[in-house]
């Protein structure tokens, strides 16, 4: 039982943990990695209950999980590698959606895949082996699509991260919601998100939607 | 209800999903037996990989949805010659957006990842692009309009 609390203290950080992306932001009290979590476990128990045929037991805990890598590692954002330090030159770069070479992608998404594996090894090494090997199973799954639910659950994180960037667009103004829309309408290919998609876009960019 | 979904696949992805398909069902037979398949010991790159297979439960139900998908799929082929200056599955495209060029190929679902700049042939992006030429404009309808150009079409083979 003590590794158990012990895990479940260390799970407990990313309370706190805000997110880098709102950061980079500038947002004023954003959100933290469990805060986040929170609400995309709620979002893909609920539009996952629209599929037929998935395991909702397995969304929530892959939803449960896929973050958790962050207690011990950093999340990463889609501009990292182009980032000055001075919060000026942050500003310039995120105006623009991050381009890097096919090569470069393919870099930074093995380094990051390895870096999480780590971290999340890190995190749960000393659980029952049998929950160590669930969660990973999760997390691969989470990582590498190889299951619906795995692969549903990956599209409803990037829905949840949607739609708290358009609310905070809508609050303070300072997110490229004109990259975002861009972004929504390239990476969801999963029919119940994309009409989740939709009901985000009727509900904020109707006319008098501009930020305050 | 059968899922008549048809997977579209690279040449590359089906021999992967093939071979996996293959070897998984070695480690099923081996498991049926008692026995403890030696790689999934392994330390290489893949060792934590396999140790999904470890559980039966989702061993089979990757096993089911291999089949499926196998079963199901249709391979990318690239188009004739006169037909490649069309954006078709496997095209790789350059566009400007928003003063932004860009570059993305638009395959099946299965191997999509925006990521790496794979974008699904489902999505609002690849679905509206798809019968295209070089020159095109592409109104992708929101209530945020965003206009994709196709500078350039290429086929890899």
């Amino acid at each position: 039982m003590r590794n158990i609390l012990n895990f479940l203290l260390d799970v407990g950080k990313l309370k706190g943990k805000k997110r880098r992306g709102w950061l980079l932001h500038d947002i004023p009290k954003s959100e933290s990695t469990a805060e986040h979590i929170f609400r995309m476990a709620i979002l893909s128990w609920i539009l996952g209950r629209k599929k037929n045929q998935l395991n909702l037991e397995r969304i929530l805990k892959i939803a449960l999980i896929h973050d958790i890598c962050e207690v011990h590692t950093k999340d990463e954002t889609p501009y990292d590698p182009l980032l000055p330090k001075d919060k000026k030159g942050i500003k310039e770069v995120l105006k623009k959606w991050p381009r890097f070479t096919t090569g470069l992608k393919k870099k930074k998404t093995i380094n990051k895949y390895k870096r999480e594996a780590r971290a999340l090894n890190k995190l749960i090494s000393k659980l029952p082996s049998d929950l160590k090997a669930e969660i990973k199973n999760l997390w691969i799954d989470f990582e590498k699509g190889l299951t619906p639910e795995g692969r549903f659950v990956k599209q409803a994180d990037k829905a949840e991260n949607f739609l708290q960037g358009i609310e905070y667009w809508k609050d303070y103004g300072k997110i490229q919601y004109k990259l975002w829309k861009r972004w929504s309408r390239e990476i969801f290919d999963d029919p119940i998100l994309i009409d989740f998609i939709h009901s985000i876009d009727k509900k904020f960019f109707r006319k008098k939607s501009r930020p305050k | 209800m059968a899922d008549e979904r048809k997977y579209y696949l690279t040449k590359e992805r089906l021999i992967r999903l093939k071979a996996e398909y293959r070897h998984l069902n070695k480690i099923k037979a081996s498991k049926t037996k008692g026995e403890f398949p030696r790689f999934l010991h392994s330390e290489d790159l893949n060792s934590e990989y396999l140790s999904f297979y470890e559980d039966l439960g989702f061993l089979e139900t990757r096993l089911a949805e291999l089949k499926t998908i196998i079963r199901d799929s249709e391979l990318i082929k690239i188009p004739s010659k006169g037909e490649r200056n069309i954006v078709n599955l496997g095209a790789t495209v350059l566009v400007e957006v928003d003063g932004q060029t860009d570059e993305f190929t638009i395959l099946g679902s299965l191997e999509a990842n925006p990521t790496l700049g794979k974008i699904s042939n489902e999505s609002p992006v690849g679905k509206a692009i798809l019968g295209h030429r070089v020159g095109e404009e592409i109104f992708i309808s929101s209530p945020v309009e965003v206009v994709y150009k196709i500078k350039k079409i290429r086929y890899i083979s």
